[in-house]
């Protein structure tokens, strides 16, 4: 049976058809981008608090490179906060770029896409002075380098030295209980502290871990699978933690994220947090009187030790990158002395080297207030310390578990709950370890 | 058969005009939806090959004392915040409906709120709940509140009515608008016949007015509900779900699960979650709407 034809003239239909056919096939036989003899290599980093560390890359270490080699290099930049969301992409579909930057978790998580890199590293720490131990903690997986260490971003103590001066105090305490104690004058003469207890990426887990560990406390044993959350030594950080919040603190710590303690920082509103070196950076830009009046110092000790967060960042060669060993080429040349000095140095020392060829370098004279980040780095580990990196200590991260624990307890719940309530969390994470 | 003729038929050709727009739907809208739930049966971590895991990742999740306080807080903060919209909204729509000065420029205005991309917006509201530099706290202050004030996103409970008073104040528009082009489709005769009838101002509202708009209003609150369970960039922003959960939403909780933590099978699982609760509202919605 036909069915009835349309009201217009047929012709016209057909013609349409046509027409459509003939602009598609018109679209398909255009002539793609030109130059398939020049090569590419696209490295994604995230955007960094430091302007003109960006902008060497891009207007100094690529055209060096291009010259040289006649390889481009693309330095793509992402926003803060969104680099494991575009890393997820391209791992999953395979395509975007050749080289990336990792945070913290991200060799963990994408191992298995990365090339192995511990020839490269190995060459490395020959030539410049050998590997800090924190190092390899954050970028080998499985015994193998899956990433070229880059620098930490540590995460220490900024202290204002004026106001610690109101109450006698002209060094930063060597203790929690003794910085608790100075903490308790500080808030009575309105200059209360403010570390983050919120759901931030950094600043929350900078000082909690450490708190933790310092008391003697671990989400999990080194075998990384036994929960060891419940202890009395966790139960003691959580007991100190609460006091500390109480006696030291702003309440609107625990909703904070992590520009909260910048903004208040600068408005002057707290006088000691726990934040990157951005902090000194910014204010000696911004707001000098404030930076005058700014230190830093290492995260104080508890019974059981000093402890700092790892905070590794990290470069990975994709394994299915068409320009594998071009990339490899890269990486070599990016990471000698010239090229990663002149690098570090035009960020001062807001990221710190993980070879031991830079512990005395240059670029530490410019701000000596930031030596304490260059010694904290040995004893900075990952969180989910002391058991190896895995994708379980990932989630635990993702889903806050320590800082809620600590978080709740400032808010009131009793220890034996919030330590109960992280515990059956863990349980649940560390099930599939 | 000459190809110029199969053309030619009618039910060929509609469906040769249909192709595009259902492949369009299939491919934007189908495919996320099959391959989500694909997702949410499967343990897969971050850019390795799942495995087929049956139901495991919901009973994991009944497990999670996390989900079912996001659940809580996704069913608290929608609830209210609808209800505050709709409320609010009748209330505006019904003033907008007057006649004053200005009107239309006034009328432009409220969709402010709506236009600002929701990002924006709430990074003002960050500033403004702030204690330090809060035009809500100075001024809370200067009436003789205790310095500094009430700590709106550190407090738990006032976290949580920071975000629906938020939600409401950019929702409130829509339902505002929408409800205010259903009231000038009620023909004035029949306010006319009410009044000649003697029927107070209470009496024409509730006899008249609200059966008129009730199909609107219906519609207008299907949208928000759908809008606000899944709401995602203004907790992001704002708390991230902190303090301690107090604000995680069904969205933020699968976003940090899938993308903070790299299980996206088990992150998949909480966003479709949502998915009877929602299905279920729906369906008693359209039921009542076509037997009216």
């Amino acid at each position: 049976m036909t069915g009835p034809a349309i009201n217009h003239p047929t012709t016209n239909r057909r013609g349409f058809l046509k027409l459509a056919a003939a602009g598609t096939a018109a679209a398909l036989s255009r002539p793609g981008p030109a130059g398939a003899a020049e090569k590419t290599i696209t490295i994604l980093h995230e955007s960094s608090f430091i302007k003109p560390f960006d902008e060497y890359v891009s207007k100094t270490l690529a055209p060096a490179y291009e010259k040289e080699t006649g390889i481009k290099v693309n330095y793509e930049v992402t926003s803060v906060g969104s680099l494991p969301t575009r890393i997820s992409t391209i791992a999953e579909t395979g395509s975007g770029a050749d080289v990336t930057m990792n945070g913290l978790l991200q060799v963990i998580q994408f191992s298995n896409k990365y090339l192995d890199v511990g020839d490269i590293a190995d060459d490395l720490g020959k030539a410049q002075g050998g590997w800090y131990d924190a190092a390899k903690e954050g970028v080998v997986v499985d015994g193998k380098w899956k990433a070229i260490p880059f620098a930490n971003i540590g995460q220490l103590m900024n202290w204002r030295t004026d106001h610690f001066a109101e109450v006698g105090v002209k060094k930063f305490p060597e203790t929690w209980e003794e910085l608790h104690e100075v903490g308790k004058k500080l808030k009575a003469k309105d200059h209360p502290f403010g570390f983050e207890l919120g759901h931030g990426f950094g600043d929350n887990h900078g000082w909690l871990y450490p708190l933790l560990w310092s008391y003697g406390g671990a989400e999990v044993a080194s075998d990384g699978k036994t929960v060891v959350i419940n202890s009395d030594e966790t139960a003691r950080a959580v007991d100190f933690c609460r006091a500390f919040f109480k006696d030291t603190m702003l309440d609107d710590c625990l909703g904070w994220t992590d520009v909260s303690n910048n903004k208040a920082w600068m408005a002057d509103q707290i006088s000691c947090t726990n934040n990157a070196e951005s902090i000194l950076w910014f204010a000696k830009r911004e707001f000098p009187d404030i930076a005058k009046a700014t230190d830093q110092a290492m995260n104080p000790a508890g019974p059981k030790g000093r402890f700092h967060l790892l905070n590794l960042i990290s470069h990975s060669i994709f394994s299915f990158s068409p320009v594998k060993e071009e990339a490899r080429a890269f990486m070599r040349w990016l990471m000698e002395p010239k090229q990663l000095g002149g690098w570090y140095a035009i960020a001062d020392s807001y990221y710190q080297p993980l070879l031991h060829g830079y512990d005395n370098a240059p670029m530490w004279n410019v701000e000596p207030r930031n030596l304490p980040y260059r010694d904290a780095l040995a004893n900075a580990h990952l969180p989910g310390w002391p058991a190896p990196a895995s994708r379980q200590l990932a989630e635990s991260v993702a889903k806050y578990v320590v800082v809620d624990m600590f978080a709740k307890a400032c808010a009131g719940t009793s220890t034996k709950d919030v330590i109960k309530d992280a515990e059956a969390q863990l349980k649940d994470i560390y099930r599939s370890a | 058969m000459p190809l110029s003729v199969l053309l030619d038929r009618q039910s060929v050709f509609s469906w040769l005009m249909m192709a595009a727009p259902l492949a369009f739907l299939a491919a934007l809208v189908g495919y996320p939806f099959f391959y989500g739930i694909l997702l949410s049966l499967e343990y897969r971590p971050v850019a390795h090959t799942g495995t087929f895991v049956g139901l495991k990742n919901f009973i994991a999740d009944a497990h999670d004392a996390v989900f079912w306080r996001t659940a809580l807080n996704t069913f608290i903060y929608t609830g209210v915040a609808t209800l505050l919209k709709m409320v609010g909204g009748l209330g505006l729509a019904l003033a907008m409906n007057q006649h004053f000065r200005m009107k239309n420029l006034v009328r432009a205005l409220l969709l402010l709120p709506f236009i600002v991309p929701t990002v924006l917006s709430t990074v003002a509201w960050l500033w403004m709940l702030d204690p330090a530099f809060s035009v809500v706290n100075r001024l809370l202050v200067a009436l003789g509140w205790p310095k500094p004030g009430p700590s709106w996103l550190g407090d738990p409970t006032l976290a949580m009515v920071s975000i629906i008073i938020i939600n409401t104040w950019r929702g409130l528009p829509f339902y505002g608008i929408t409800l205010l082009a259903g009231l000038q489709t009620v023909p004035s005769e029949l306010y006319e016949a009410a009044s000649i009838d003697g029927a107070g101002g209470w009496q024409r509202f509730r006899y008249i007015t609200l059966p008129m708009l009730r199909p609107i209003i219906l519609i207008v609150t299907l949208f928000s509900v759908i809008f606000t369970f899944a709401d995602f960039q203004l907790v992001y922003v704002l708390t991230h779900g902190g303090p301690a959960n107090a604000t995680q939403l069904f969205a933020t909780y699968a976003f940090d699960i899938a993308m903070g933590a790299g299980q996206l099978g088990l992150g998949a699982s909480v966003a479709l979650a949502m998915l009877p609760a929602l299905a279920l509202l729906i369906v008693a919605l359209t039921i009542y709407l076509r037997r009216e």
